[in-house]
């Protein structure tokens, strides 16, 4: 790895500290990044030349999204069972950070009556249609039979090759059931579930030789397998890739390269459109806003599911396209449905499922006109250029301003105030106070003010003046409307370092850390090399040490 | 504490749709025997969001006959049964920068000051139903129960750099463990019937089963932590203590209580509250907990009350900016807060106790995680307590507490009035509170 020179750092750190500028308070720099008690980002500044630290992931409970598409893949089910489960905590803007993930007695009892539902229900399909998902022999015509069902099934379950003195363990179960005068399956059933009830299912382990040492190592293959499937599919990695960690060949860049390339290709990297692009563009969000059903009367629940479809299916097209970052901005095609299409006022598609359509010489086109984003960063009754320029600044530029200090005045809801929402806005800058992140947030989200508060174009604001939606970003660049704001973000070079933030932060389940820095930018570096083709970037990240490699901690954690 | 039977005989009707709760006196051991067990003391912690529209909550006068605000108008049938306690303060919520939703909401029952992380190092204090539930717990299958209207499937950053557990849960088993909530009223009613439908023979045979099952995933955690650093540990003893309190559930015995029948799905917020709140009582009614915390919507909640005819949303609202649209619209929703209280209480005042009724024999908490929405002030909060603690709080008073009283020592009396003694909690609890009784 060619040494980084101090130069090449010093953009990145000016842009971390930058990150809150307008708090004016350092110990708040970086979101997250430092602990509160650090006090100023200078601190932390490493060389990139030395060793690197790649950090290391708690235990990663399952959250609701990897079980439900892990027992697909394990049992063939679709029902969703985690529908049910209480929501999973989010930190960092995703809800698969390790350490956020907990688990109480309400959780551990739905996995377990979900673990007793699934096996059953896949037990009993294997008799009625013959399939053997699980009941590859008959336990109570074959003794032996046992041992292979429970072998099997951990090897998939668990994500590795059980020992055998675990498959010992579970074969107890059979004894059990005889015991109580029921036959063996009914012991095996019972095993199946513990084994789906265990740590080593619920949790994705990954053991260090040494917990308490500091010193890099490479993941085992088949840890490696798990984190892969789990940052490309949300779920259990497959036959092909569990035998590239059975065979010890999965560290080799090369074939982990080659990996990542055949999982992106597969449909069940649709994850990633949900999972990744759902939280980190807003898109899941859409589903749960509740504008003003009197002044809103068209926003319905197909409508809703119509706009995180279109941000969705557009995401997964950059992927599918080999495209760049760039058009996740100005793409001049969007994904609609007639619903959709009446919303934006563009021509049908023909179709209840969303099609892909061209917006050359429309006003939409890139993710700041699709009605999720636009949706779900305003009030329930109106826009927020205030919501908006903060997601143009959080979600794409990783700059996200804090939140306001308490006694502030806020904007009434319009009903109390005179003037257009740009003239309350400015009048909320004229407080000092206020003007430090508002002169950040506001003009970013005014090239967004065509746009209505459930997305739908518009000349006038409430009041009937005339939509003005002319804006700054933070270096000075002017832009009016949402088209020419796109070109401005495109060429922020915090667009490409912030989405390499964002997707590692998922990949990996954890917040980025300062030790992180040089890691990150390494891969920014790769990515602009690859003119920031968003495929690249997911190999990039895969084969990068933060994802390869961990660490173990000091005993006494802080 | 003795463990208390209920009779056999009893039937209880439950959630579902017509609910009656009459004959509670039968569920009493016979008057004969010779030391009737006193009924058991339950404790809620209902959880609103956004603070309280100060004005119009705080009465003017206190003492006895203290005028009721606008606010607490919905509570006036039951002014003999609950306290309004003004000027305690919640200091250790405040946070380090912004983020006062976040902070506030979990520090609301924990009294404690949350650090402030996006997700590594989440560290707050074991909050007060926690606190009475490590004592009161064994005697109930379930321990404690927490239950919500809204999971919180919020995108981005929850509130100022904390991380989301913060901002939807209110119950901590542990400063590392918030405890998440059930908020469909199905799947509560389903935990809460459990087995009971099963035959004597065949719930003990499953017991069996899921012991054994309990038994081999319990070895695979401990030979786990044997080769994990101290933070996967920390995760697993998440784990084998959920482990252990299903073993015990396994174990204790299913009171002989029908619940009733299983209710629709809740079509808005109105309907899922009001199930929500019928079966807390009936799991109080049948025993099952002690403990329950609810919250009504999670911190910083933007609900927009379309049914109140409101437009805008909860928080958004509170940030009133003194215009009196805001503040109109903050009365509606805070007295629709009152509403479900009153609806709660008038619930636990029909059921019959031996020596009262059931809301006699409990302590309900009703708090916020800020004061004034615009302020987001940590002092002055608006507390209710409703509830005598089988007489340990003496109810329909106006209580204004010296400023800065911390509200830790209204939880240490509290616990008390449960049967719990705590010497200290949270950050700046030292000793109970005056003026209860």
């Amino acid at each position: 790895m060619p040494p980084l020179r101090l130069k090449t750092l010093l953009p990145l750190f000016l842009g971390l500290i930058g990150v809150q500028a307008c708090s004016g308070k350092s110990n708040l720099a970086i979101e997250g990044d430092l602990p509160s008690s650090g006090t100023a980002g200078t601190e932390v500044s490493p060389t990139c030349t030395g060793v690197r630290d790649p950090g290391r992931v708690t235990v990663h409970r399952l959250n609701r999204s990897e079980y439900n598409n892990t027992v697909r893949d394990l049992l063939g089910d679709t029902t969703g069972p985690a529908r049910d489960f209480p929501s999973d905590d989010s930190g960092y803007g995703f809800d698969n950070i390790a350490d956020v993930l907990s688990i109480g007695p309400l959780l551990f009892e739905k996995y377990q009556a979900a673990a007793e539902q699934l096996i059953n229900t896949a037990w009993d399909r294997d008799i009625a249609s013959r399939t053997n998902v699980l009941r590859i022999c008959d336990p109570n015509a074959d003794a032996a039979c046992g041992r292979q069902i429970l072998t099997r099934f951990a090897r998939r379950a668990w994500r590795r090759p059980p020992a055998s003195d675990e498959i010992d363990r579970y074969l107890t179960f059979i004894s059990v059931s005889t015991q109580e005068g029921d036959a063996r399956e009914v012991g095996v059933k019972l095993a199946l579930q513990a084994m789906m009830t265990s740590p080593h299912f619920i949790y994705r382990i990954e053991v260090d030789p040494d917990p308490q040492s500091l010193v890099a190592h490479a993941l085992s293959d088949h840890e490696l397998a798990a984190r892969l499937s789990y940052f490309l599919w949300s779920s259990m990695p497959d036959g092909e890739l569990a035998a590239r960690a059975d065979d010890s060949s999965l560290h080799n860049p090369t074939v982990l390269e080659q990996q990542v390339g055949r999982m992106l290709r597969d449909p069940k990297a649709s994850a990633l459109q949900e999972n990744f692009a759902g939280q980190w563009l807003y898109a899941r969000a859409v589903d749960n806003i509740r504008p003003d059903s009197r002044l809103f009367p068209t926003f319905d629940a197909a409508l809703a599911s119509a706009m995180r479809q279109e941000t969705q299916m557009f995401f997964q097209s950059l992927l599918t396209e080999n495209r760049s970052v760039q058009d996740l901005l100005d793409a001049d095609y969007t994904f609609l449905n007639d619903r959709l299409a009446d919303h934006y006022g563009m021509p049908r598609v023909g179709s209840s499922a969303l099609r892909r359509v061209s917006t050359a010489g429309t006003r939409r086109g890139g993710v700041l006109s699709q009605g999720g984003v636009l949706a779900t960063t305003s009030q329930p009754n109106r826009t927020s250029p205030v919501k908006r320029g903060k997601w143009v600044l959080a979600q794409l530029l990783c700059a996200p301003p804090p939140p306001p200090p308490p006694g502030v005045p806020p904007l009434s809801d319009g009903g109390g105030q005179t003037g257009s929402l740009r003239q309350q806005l400015e009048a909320h800058r004229s407080n000092p106070v206020c003007a430090s992140c508002h002169s950040v947030m506001d003009p970013i989200g005014f090239g967004l003010e065509n746009f209505d508060a459930i997305g739908r174009w518009r000349d006038h604001d409430t009041d009937g003046s005339a939509i003005d939606a002319s804006g700054a970003l933070p270096g000075g660049t002017t832009f009016n409307g949402a088209k020419e704001l796109a070109v401005a973000l495109k060429a922020d070079p915090r667009l490409t370092s912030c989405i390499v933030r964002q997707l590692l932060t998922y990949a990996i389940g954890r917040g980025p850390t300062p030790a992180d820095a040089c890691a990150m930018q390494e891969m920014t570096r790769k990515f602009d090399a690859a003119a920031d083709r968003l495929p690249d970037l997911f190999a990039i990240v895969a084969t990068s040490d933060v994802f390869t490699q961990r660490r173990g901690e000091p005993r006494a954690s802080p | 504490m003795k463990k208390w039977q209920l009779s056999r005989r009893t039937v209880l009707r439950g959630a579902g749709a017509a609910l009656a709760l009459p004959f509670l006196e039968q569920m009493w051991p016979s008057r004969a025997d010779a030391d009737p067990a006193p009924p058991p003391r339950r404790f809620l912690g209902l959880y609103v969001p956004c603070g309280m529209y100060m004005q119009k909550f705080t009465p003017p006068d206190v003492g006895s006959a203290y005028t009721l605000t606008p606010i607490l108008q919905p509570l006036a049938a039951y002014r003999n049964d609950f306290l309004v306690l003004t000027g305690l303060a919640n200091r250790p919520a405040q946070p380090d920068g912004p983020g006062d939703h976040a902070s506030g909401t979990a520090s609301c029952f924990t009294a404690t000051h949350p650090y402030r992380t996006e997700g590594s190092d989440i560290r707050n204090g074991i909050s007060i139903d926690q606190a009475i539930a490590n004592q009161v717990g064994q005697y109930t299958r379930f321990p404690s129960l927490q239950l919500g209207t809204y999971q919180g499937a919020d995108v981005g950053g929850c509130d100022g750099g904390y991380s989301c557990a913060y901002i939807n849960n209110v119950s901590w088993a542990s400063p590392t463990t918030p405890l998440s909530k059930e908020i469909e009223p199905q799947s509560l009613f389903d935990r809460l019937t459990g087995d009971l439908q099963l035959s004597e023979a065949e719930a003990r045979k499953r017991r069996h089963y899921q012991q054994s099952v309990l038994d081999v995933v319990r070895e695979d955690s401990n030979r786990l932590q044997a080769k994990l650093g101290s933070t996967d540990n920390r995760k697993l003893d998440e784990y084998l203590t959920s482990v252990r309190e299903i073993e015990r559930r396994i174990q204790s015995q299913a009171p002989a209580c029908a619940i009733g029948t299983r209710p629709n799905p809740p079509v808005d917020i109105r309907d899922r509250t009001r199930l929500m709140l019928d079966l807390i009582v009936v799991a109080f009614q049948c025993d099952l907990t002690r403990v329950v915390t609810f919250m009504l919507e999670n911190g910083g909640s933007n609900y927009a009350f379309d049914f109140l005819g409101l437009s805008g949303g909860h928080h958004e609202y509170s940030h009133h900016g003194t215009s009196q649209l805001n503040l109109d619209a903050l009365q509606a929703i805070d007295t629709w807060e009152m509403q479900q209280l009153a609806y709660f209480l008038g619930r636990m005042k029909a059921v019959q106790e031996p020596g009262g009724t059931l809301l006699d024999n409990s302590v309900v908490l009703m708090t916020t995680e800020i004061s004034d929405g615009d302020a987001h002030n940590h002092t002055n909060m608006p507390v209710i307590v409703a509830g005598k603690g089988r007489g340990a709080i003496s109810p329909g008073r106006h209580v204004r507490f010296a400023s800065e009283t911390p509200v830790a020592n209204l939880f240490i009396s509290l616990a008390a009035a449960c049967g719990v003694n705590l010497t200290t909690f949270g950050d700046n609890g030292t000793g109970p509170c005056p003026s209860l009784t």
